[in-house]
């Protein structure tokens, strides 16, 4: 992959120059400018507030009279809280399921569309609608097709499959997955772009040389593309654990976590008792494990990928 | 430099620290002091956004402006927008003067952090809100005796139906519990689900109504309104009795109750495919406009007739934010809302099935809503709904517990347990 | 490519071009199906849908409910809001990611890949726990319901991830071409400005029409910094729609298809670079 080989070129040059440049290296004070202004936006707007509602994580508060710090007791409810524990288990399986399927299908949709041949474009785009469509409308469609006389039901049924009819989004036990299908109906056209982009960056010459070699097209696959891939799906990953542990319009706008907690998430979870139980200090401390946990799965990762590509 | 400057950043960052923990328990929840602005338009924020009632508070607002004492800027936003929105909205600085909203305790919440402006001024001067009944008055007053809303429109839950479909069906109204399971036997032998239910999708609050009409009519509107408050607990016998009641109807239900939001239940009604549907009035807003005159209701039946007579009425209306710099101007337009002229025009621009609290003013005059105004009258006592009486938080326990008790009636104990857990974790906040 | 008449390989090459195009047709079919229906939803009337219910046949066709969600749901101006929003959003957001992103990758600044992770946490909060600490922040610096804010929070909000983002890129810019031009007396701004930036072109567009689509479908953050229903932008309003009780389905999905206009226009005029441009390592 290019990124990989020109860093590693980089790298011995800059080896060489930070060797002779250790001693006062002053950075030049408009790059110094270059960094601070963004940081300093970021702050007011995202670090600021974000300080804030750490500390609500520590207190009660109903959004209007003054709050109550409570220490860690939120944390405490939190562990004997079993809606909160059924939430982070239903969490896990969404990032696994949604994440892992909306990275499979949307490398195949890209290694499907690919190549640029007539009308591609158009293929491209139809899988990208969902992601720019109000979900207003499409959630009303799609509770529509799961509704007891909806598409699906009806689909089934005239396939003979009837038995297979369910009340897709108020039955417990199928709820979660019903849900799935429409978040990826809207993550897949994206995470297929990123993968676009990334197949592009494939040296051909590198798929020439395997085939001299002789390999099958399913060998080229394992050995050349998905290596080529990896930085790639560095940020495909970020991206992946971003959507997954937020994603919270399509679950909350089809069931609101329901029924009775069997489709919660920890994002609906955390919304439904800052605004709709007024418990924003709760709702804070969810939002705080809910961080905890996309950061930490970030941070690893690409902690890893930085020292791999140094 | 390069040595020292980690560890000078380090020092910063620690006094950083120090100084944000310092700063932050003032910023983000300090409700900002001080008062509006007291020039200008008073601005009225609506969650009326419906196009029927949106376009009807704009004749009502042009009406004042008419008038010529001073004008009203209306501001309308989605409904659930206003709810997540309103505690912001009473706690900034510059917060808009008037509100429709509901009365009874979540105004009264409210009014205890002293966010309403007081509006005895306006009851005591205004000759329209002399007339108002009893039973307004009391429900408009906060728990300190000051008065804090002014209440305009109101509607009325029952049992609706469709006329034709009855009589095709040849069924006629039920008066009592066992003529209403009579009528639902006949309903099913005929192959059409007697009872609908529109508690899917966002709707789920639309099962709470069976709760509270059935704790109503055994229990009694006062045990209803304190169980709501916290006063007694969800897993006491008396709210047993409710549930084995509720089991008795429960087979005549539809079986996809709780899978379909209740605007696809009310065309499941229209369309024959169930029998009746215990809901409020707004459900003709969802009706196409051929069947509006085909549509009737009765009372939900008694069940004790020892128990007074109560029936569900929720009422609408406006408060003000004691925050506002404009209190005469707004003191002014609640005593023109309180008019009947105001809810006439009111009544005259949205759907027509909403009745006025003005004594004397007159409704949109068809025979539903002259049959509603006498349902009403008749009753001894009224209660508003589930959130309304207790609080909007309280609202997704009884929805999660009451989609859970419709899917497995069975385990009754263990809902009502869960039930009263999470009440008790909102009523102790 | 060289014409071989008298063999099989244009017959398999025509098999496999329409292999491909009616299997690609089956995806995009079904991809779109939920879309048709928001279609065909849009153009019944309330009445048709009210009787026979979302998922039925249709009855009817009429566009009054385009005119409705347009006048009266006053989605023209809302859509004015937000293209006032939008536009400036991207171009300082990418302007200051791409500043932050030079200074990270190109010199040695210390903490440098600290910063960059702090700069991406900033966008893996999540931003239900912001909503009332901005809105409190924004009435302090007294831009409650203005537009403004809306910019100034959506700039703080989308900065990190970009900056990840094209930090990957300009990574992979080779060090020589920044040497030489030091060699040859260039500062920071010139190598910035004349080297670096027209090697991330190709990103930035497409950066930019991805961030176009975000901030112009988020709906979160206007609710929260905006009161005034004038100042509403689309997806605020578009839910503006939803009556208390009962909602207007045919006007919600006139007024969504009204709003996605623009994206989708977006999207297909900067298609290209998409692919192109998040092409890492396009610079060769």
């Amino acid at each position: 992959m290019a990124v990989v080989t020109a860093s590693a070129r980089k790298s011995p040059a800059l080896a060489h120059g930070s060797r002779r440049a250790r001693g006062p290296r002053r950075t030049p004070p408009l790059v110094l400018a270059f960094v601070l202004l963004p940081l300093l936006v970021e702050s007011v707007w995202v670090f600021w507030p974000a300080l804030q509602g750490f500390y609500l994580s520590l207190t009660r508060w109903d959004g209007v009279s003054a709050p109550a710090f409570v220490g860690l007791g939120n944390f405490r409810e939190m562990a004997h809280d079993h809606v909160f524990l059924g939430a982070a288990g239903h969490t896990v399986l969404w990032l696994v399921l949604f994440g892992g399927l909306s990275a499979v299908l949307g490398l195949a949709a890209a290694l499907l569309l690919q190549q640029e041949r007539r009308g591609v474009g158009f293929y491209r785009a139809a899988l990208f609608l969902p992601v720019v469509f109000s979900l207003v409308a499409t959630a009303l469609v799609w509770q529509a097709i799961y509704q007891p006389d909806g598409v699906l039901n009806h689909l089934l049924a005239s396939v003979g499959l009837g038995d297979l009819r369910h009340a897709w989004l108020a039955d417990q036990d199928t709820a979660l997955y019903a849900v799935i299908v429409p978040a990826l109906w809207r993550q897949i056209g994206y995470v297929m772009v990123l993968y676009l982009a990334g197949l592009k960056g494939i040296d051909p010459a590198l798929y020439e040389a395997a085939k001299v070699d002789g390999a099958s097209r399913r060998q080229r696959f394992r050995h050349v593309t998905l290596p080529q891939l990896r930085s790639v799906n560095a940020v495909v990953l970020s991206v992946i654990v971003i959507d997954s542990l937020r994603s919270f319009d399509v679950v909350w706008s089809l069931t609101r976590g329901g029924p009775y907690h069997s489709s919660e998430l920890l994002s609906t979870y955390m919304y439904s008792t800052a605004f709709q139980s007024l418990r924003l200090g709760y709702g804070s401390a969810l939002a705080v494990v809910i961080f905890v946990l996309a950061f930490g799965v970030i941070a690893s990762y690409l902690v890893r990928a930085f020292r791999e590509a140094e | 430099m390069t040595i020292q400057q980690p560890s000078r950043r380090r020092f910063l960052a620690g006094l950083g620290a120090a100084g944000t923990a310092a700063l932050l328990s003032g910023c983000v929840t300090a409700g900002s002091s001080g008062t509006g602005s007291s020039e200008g338009a008073v601005t009225l924020q609506s969650n009326l956004s419906s196009p029927l009632a949106k376009a009807a508070m704009e004749d009502l607002v042009a009406a004042y402006g008419k008038q010529g004492k001073g004008r009203v800027s209306l501001n309308t936003v989605a409904a659930e927008t206003f709810r997540t929105q309103l505690p912001t909205y009473l706690t900034s600085a510059n917060p808009p003067d008037v509100y429709t909203w509901y009365p009874g305790s979540v105004a009264d919440s409210y009014a205890r952090k002293n966010l309403l402006l007081g509006l005895d001024e306006v009851w005591q001067s205004s000759p329209d809100l002399k007339r108002y009944s009893k039973a307004l008055n009391t429900l408009c007053t906060a728990g300190s005796g000051t008065k804090v809303f002014v209440p305009t429109t109101t509607y009325w839950w029952g049992m609706f139906y469709r006329k034709s479909h009855f009589a095709q069906w040849g069924v006629r109204e039920p008066k009592t519990w066992d003529d209403f399971l009579g009528l639902c036997d006949r309903l099913k032998s005929r192959g059409v689900t007697p009872v609908g239910l529109g508690a899917g999708g966002n709707t789920a609050w639309v099962a709470s109504a069976w709760f509270d009409y059935l704790n109503i009519r055994i229990n009694g509107a006062r045990y209803h309104r304190d169980l709501l408050a916290g006063r007694h607990r969800f897993d006491d016998p008396e709210v047993h009795k409710v549930f084995d009641r509720w089991r008795e109807v429960l087979p005549y239900f539809d079986p996809d109750g709780t899978a379909v939001a209740f605007q696809d239940a009310t065309t499941s009604l229209l369309n024959g495919r169930t029998g009746m549907m215990l809901i409020g009035t707004f459900f003709a807003d969802a009706a196409p406009k051929d069947a509006l005159d085909d549509i009737d209701f009765f009372r939900f039946p008694v069940i004790d007739p020892k128990v007074p007579l109560a029936e569900e009425a929720p009422t609408d209306g406006f408060f003000a934010s004691a925050r506002t710099g404009r209190r005469e101007q707004v003191f002014d337009v609640m005593r023109y809302l309180a008019t009947a002229e105001a809810q006439e025009t009111y009544i005259k621009g949205s759907s027509g099935t909403v009745l006025p609290c003005h004594p004397d003013a007159e409704d949109a005059g068809t025979p539903l809503v002259k049959k509603g105004r006498r349902h009403i009258e008749q009753a001894a006592e009224l209660t508003q709904f589930f959130n309304r009486d207790s609080s909007d938080a309280l609202q997704p326990t009884a929805d999660t517990a009451l989609t859970k008790f419709l899917a497995r009636p069975g385990s009754v104990g263990s809902v009502l347990a869960d039930w009263q857990r999470d009440a008790e974790k909102i009523w102790k906040a | 490519m060289a014409n071989v008449p008298h063999t099989t390989a244009p017959r398999r090459r025509r098999a496999a071009t329409a292999g491909f195009h009616l299997s690609a047709t089956a995806l995009a079919v079904l991809w779109l199906l939920p879309i048709a229906l928001v279609l065909v939803t849009s153009v019944r009337s309330f009445d048709d849908i009210a009787a026979h219910g979302l998922g039925s046949r249709p009855r009817s066709f009429t566009l009054d409910a385009f005119r409705q969600a347009w006048v009266d749901g006053g989605q023209q101006r809302a859509l004015i809001n937000s293209l006032l929003v939008t536009v400036p959003c991207v171009l300082v957001t990418l302007a200051l990611a791409a500043m932050a992103a030079f200074g990270l990758s190109r010199y040695e600044l210390p903490l440098r890949r600290s910063l960059l992770l702090l700069m991406l946490g900033g966008n893996l909060l999540p931003p239900q726990i912001l909503l009332i600490p901005v809105s409190k922040l924004s009435e302090l610096m007294g831009v409650y319901d203005t537009l403004p804010a809306l910019i100034g929070v959506q700039i703080g909000f989308g900065v990190g991830f970009y900056v990840f983002v094209l930090h990957g890129f300009m990574r992979a810019i080779p060090a020589e071409i920044q040497q030489a031009a030091v060699v040859d007396g260039a500062g920071p701004w010139q190598i910035f400005w004349r080297i670096v930036l027209p090697l991330t072109r190709p990103a930035l567009a497409a950066l930019s029409a991805l961030s176009f689509t975000w901030i112009f479908n988020d709906l979160l953050w206007a609710i929260t910094v905006l009161r005034s229903d004038t100042k509403m932008p689309i997806t605020a309003a578009l839910i503006g729609l939803q009556g208390q009780y009962v909602s207007m389905w045919n006007v919600i999905a006139a007024g969504s298809v009204v709003a996605a206009a623009p994206t989708v226009a977006v999207f297909l005029r900067f298609q290209r670079h998409f692919v192109a441009g998040l092409n890492l390592g396009a610079v060769k």
